[in-house]
């Protein structure tokens, strides 16, 4: 590294002046080291084996990249104290038109340098994208602005009650993504309109998602180091990185890394269960239903709410909050009772926007399974039920007492809602 | 076109300038037209700079607090980048070019004065097509406005931009088919290719791949214009379309565009530096051979713009081309490096702003070879890591030169000279504005924030007030500029024909030239960088006896005959 000294002084061959440039490749190739050394600063935790790859080519880069700054920076602050043009001095510099020596060197050293590097950063890549043995496949679906994942399990078969007759009834869905240490994962990612882009900053790996296209990532957690067994399973951002809306900065969810299997399969068993066995009461069903991230409720709507050991906890700004929906359904549209205006919302959200907001919602089908945007009758049904008890002025005793909804009138109204063909 | 100048032999200081009106009017005068680009340019920087304040603003916070909703934030950077790209830079280079070529070329004007004209008569309405667009709802789908965001999901503002785009690459290709033109036929007949000043050869390179690769920008936005308003498919996959079809069109313009905005930027810092520190330029044709490499493999790289999108087996290929070209550009600053080495270095303001080039772009430089390289890449694409590198190369170094520029040319195209105390002041508060601003946006990105969102990660709100603290002072430092240039143009000390004692030759006539800029044919030195010599110094002094001396030169003056101090020991 030592391009640009020769061309100082006299004599480039005397021993002194070899010397002086060993000196000084000498001590920009340790402030390179010392710079390097940065690396683990600059990038947050490293929660899969990927991350160990990158952050250690990333050093490499920022070693010799370091070298190369402080070479030029070096060069530049010499020569503006070294030869700036002194008071009353007014003659010109010497003539030097050039020196074929250097140039050759200072185009050699780059080149070599940049065709190491490329040879090293092929190696990672192909490190990265071998497939693994028994990966985990997780299915993401994004759509603007949120993500569902759905996992296989061979418990669930088509028809097992939650009502959805598509190719997702072997699935279960999960508004997060859950993985554990040491199982490797293969995501295969649609989205159902724009570009988006799948982006966990803890774990290196991003891939765009198409339209029109499936596209795969691997990435294979691993403990993360300085991390307590009870702090697991970790909780990392999902981040969306591809501009995709309004609400693409909100466009995020959360990975849960678990510590091992057995803390993962207790997740997985008891999602299973809620859906093999889903609560009779439509209400609960409904809050169920929401919870599971089957339609990304949660990307855009904000909600807290707590019953029978199910918990929601949503804070999206993209759409209108649903806290306390039930007190002001009625109010929204003169002379529509709150569940007929609950119910259309979920299916036609245009019908009434509340101010404030774009008409941006996804406009969900219940004719064809195989529809982007498919939401059964049924499932609409539960999610307006269970809707119509989410109150902040009156008690669960008091609803129950006298329900802000008429049931039979939802039910009805589904059902003419469904002879209009409205969609 | 008439002007109101005419050469005034041997006085200084009596050449009038072209009066007020002549800039509003349709003029075929290069050097009115040149005024005209960079005036105009330099408007959209204000506006395109106020809307990047708006975005700090917006980012102090991790909610959405300034702006009414994501949309609104979205067409701050859409129209930011846009008009920074396009109706800034572009066309300032496009400006610059216009009025210094024929000048250094010892020509009367460009080869075709009137398709000149109508190149520059295209960027208001573009511009004004841009500003439009908050009237209906503007672009929000970001300067690279992909489908299908930009087609199906985005409001009418966004086929105005289109349009825009449109109307601006017109612009673009006919400025640089007329650049081509002159720079070919228009030397004199003692100025070989490699006697041109290398901001010739920078804007030739340039304008070859403004030539080559608009066309496709143009066929990108017909496409895109034909989805939105005639219902065609080129990008809607549940169509038979293709979203990736618009990236790889895209970006095989918009990546050599990144060589459209800095290749002058080179030029200039060659005349600058060479100038400014009394030396030849070191090694002229690695330099001017290195601006056309640039421009060939700048041709082979667009797709690492799409290392998160593009089919992986296809990734490599771009890798290896994008760190190659890391090669031309090693050469360039090392060139610069040798240049300034030994030399007299004036640290007047349009030197330090080429300085400061040197010391920002290698930083851009280095976080480019990292983001050339895919596996850091997936890590840092779409995020703040990549939102600081190319504000290193397009700010730290096009905008960078820019400044440096009009502080060298100013003195040319006014006749005056602008006030070093306030230069020195705006070098120093862009300086710091600058590094304070992106600096930490390296760390922001790596950290885990995206780009392109007004809703982030509440850990970063610490370090994006600091960003956005410094990003107001780099904002502030602007107006050191403009005050600089308002009070110069009215009260500044009289330039001279050629305060810096400069070779090349637009400085061999009056301040501002003359209409058809010389009287009489125009003899260049033999070697546009010779400084040093007696043969050069015999060149300058005999141009000063011919123009006068140059008032604006008063520290440059050379000291009495017999008081001349010891020179440096001299280089080998």
């Amino acid at each position: 590294m030592d391009l640009g000294k020769g061309s100082n002084k006299s004599s480039a061959n005397s021993p002194a002046v070899i010397g002086l440039i060993a000196v000084i490749t000498v001590l920009l190739g340790v402030g390179g080291l010392v710079i390097a050394q940065l690396t683990p600063v600059l990038f947050p935790d490293q929660a899969s084996a990927e991350a160990n790859q990158i952050d250690q080519l990333f050093k490499v880069m920022l070693g010799i990249g370091g070298s190369i700054f402080l070479l030029v920076q070096g060069v530049l602050i010499y020569s503006i104290i070294r030869y700036r043009k002194r008071q009353g001095d007014n003659t010109d510099g010497p003539t030097v038109h050039g020196n074929v020596t250097l140039e050759v060197v200072w185009t050699a050293i780059p080149a070599v340098v940049v065709l190491g590097l490329v040879i090293y950063s092929y190696q990672v890549w192909v490190d990265i994208q071998e497939p693994k043995e028994d990966e985990l496949v997780v299915h993401v679906e994004a759509r603007r602005f949120g993500w569902t994942f759905l996992y296989e399990d061979e418990r669930l078969t088509a028809g097992n009650g939650n009502g959805n007759e598509n190719s997702n009834a072997t699935r279960f869905p999960a508004p997060d993504l859950h993985v554990y240490a040491g199982q490797p994962v293969r995501l295969v990612m649609e989205t159902e309109d724009v570009i988006h882009s799948f982006w966990v900053p803890e774990m290196r790996i991003k891939q765009d998602l198409l339209p029109g296209r499936t596209t795969e990532m691997r990435i294979t957690p691993q403990l993360v180091d300085g991390r307590a067994s009870d702090e697991y399973p970790l909780r990392y951002r999902v981040v969306c990185t591809e501009l995709c809306g309004s609400g693409h900065g909100a466009m995020f969810t959360y990975v849960y890394l678990h510590e091992d299997e057995e803390s993962y399969m207790q997740w997985v068993d008891s999602s299973v269960e809620s859906v093999l066995n889903p609560p009779e009461d439509p209400v609960l069903n409904g809050m169920r239903i929401m919870a599971s991230g089957v339609y990304g409720c949660q990307s855009c709507h904000a909600l807290q709410d707590s019953r029978e050991g199910m918990t929601l906890s949503w804070d999206a700004v993209t759409g209108p909050s649903l806290q306390g929906i039930a007190d002001r359904a009625s109010t929204r549209v003169s002379g529509q009772p709150a569940e007929e205006y609950l119910y259309e919302s979920i299916y036609d959200p245009g019908a009434y926007i509340v101010p404030g907001y774009g008409n941006i919602m996804n406009q969900y089908q219940f004719v064809n399974p195989d529809a982007a945007h498919y939401l059964p009758k049924p499932d609409a049904e539960a999610i307006t039920a269970y809707l119509c008890t989410v109150s902040d002025e009156f008690t669960p005793e008091e609803l129950a007492e006298n329900p802000l909804c008429d049931f039979d009138n939802l039910l009805s109204y589904s059902e003419m809602y469904t002879m209009d063909g409205m969609n | 076109m008439a002007t109101a100048s005419y050469p005034m032999d041997g006085v200084a200081g009596q050449v009038k300038r072209p009066a007020l009106a002549e800039y509003f009017t349709w003029s075929i005068d290069h050097k009115i037209i040149g005024v005209q680009y960079i005036v105009t340019s330099l408007f959209f920087f204000i506006i395109a700079g106020a809307l990047a304040m708006l975005i700090r603003w917006e980012l102090m916070t991790p909610e959405i607090t300034v702006m009414a909703d994501g949309s609104q934030y979205n067409t701050l950077f859409s129209i930011h980048g846009t008009m920074m790209i396009f109706t800034w830079i572009v066309p300032f280079w496009a400006g610059l070019g216009n009025y210094l070529i024929p000048l250094m070329l010892g020509a009367k004007d460009m080869a075709f004065p009137w398709l000149n004209a109508f190149a520059f008569w295209l960027l208001p309405p573009s511009g004004f097509l841009l500003i439009l667009g908050f009237f209906i709802g503007p672009a929000e789908a970001g300067w690279t406005s992909y489908p299908p965001l930009s087609t199906i999901y985005s409001p009418d503002g966004q086929t105005l931009w289109a349009l825009s785009i449109h109307l601006v690459g017109l612009s673009s290709i006919l400025g640089a088919i007329n650049f081509i033109v002159t720079i070919k036929n228009m030397r004199p007949p003692s100025m070989g290719w490699f006697q041109m000043p290398l901001f010739a050869w920078a804007t030739l390179a340039t304008s070859i791949i403004v030539v080559l690769a608009t066309p496709f920008l143009a066929g990108a936005l017909t496409l895109l214009l034909l989805d939105r308003v005639a219902g065609t498919t080129f990008f809607d996959a549940t169509s038979g379309g293709d979203v990736l079809l618009w990236q790889n069109i895209f970006w095989f313009y918009s990546h050599p565009a990144v060589y459209i905005m800095i290749l002058p930027g080179f030029g200039v810092l060659s005349e600058v530096l060479a100038i400014h520190s009394r030396k030849p330029i070191f090694g002229y044709r690695m330099i001017a051979l290195s601006s056309m490499a640039i421009a060939i493999v700048g041709f082979t790289v667009w797709a690492h713009h799409m290392f998160t999108s593009l089919q992986p087996e296809l990734r490599i290929p771009f890798m290896i081309t994008s760190m190659i070209i890391a090669v031309p550009t090693g050469i360039k600053i090392f060139g610069w490096l040798g240049t300034i080495w030994g030399g007299r270095i004036r640290l007047n303001s349009a030197n330090l702003f080429s300085l400061g080039f040197l010391s920002l772009f290698v930083i851009g430089g280095i976080s480019g070879v990292m983001l050339a390289a895919v596996p850091v890449n997936i890590h840092m694409h779409d995020t703040y890591f990549v939102v600081s590198h190319f504000h290193f190369v397009l700010y730290g170094g096009s905008v960078f030169a820019i400044y440096s520029a009009l502080y060298h040319w100013w003195p040319k195209i006014t006749g005056r000279m602008l006030d070093e105390r306030l230069g020195k002041i705006h070098f120093v508060t862009t300086y710091i504005g600058f590094l304070g601003t992106f600096m930490p946006q390296h760390i922001v990105g790596m950290q885990g924030m995206p780009r392109r969102v007004a809703v982030y990660d509440p850990q970063f709100q610490d370090l994006n007030v600091l960003i956005s603290l410094f990003s107001f002072l780099l904002g502030i430092s602007t107006f050191f500029l403009l005050y600089n240039m308002v009070v110069s143009t009215v009260a500044g000390r009289v330039a001279g024909a050629n305060p810096w004692r400069a070779l090349t030759l637009e400085w061999q006539t009056t301040s501002p030239p003359p209409a058809y800029n010389f009287a009489g044919e125009p003899v260049p030195f033999e070697d546009p960088y010779g400084y040093g010599t007696d043969a050069s110094k015999a060149y300058l002094d005999a141009m000063e006896s011919r123009f006068g001396p140059s008032p604006g030169a008063e520290e440059e003056r050379r000291p009495p005959s017999g008081a001349l101090p010891e020179p440096q020991p001299a280089g080998d």
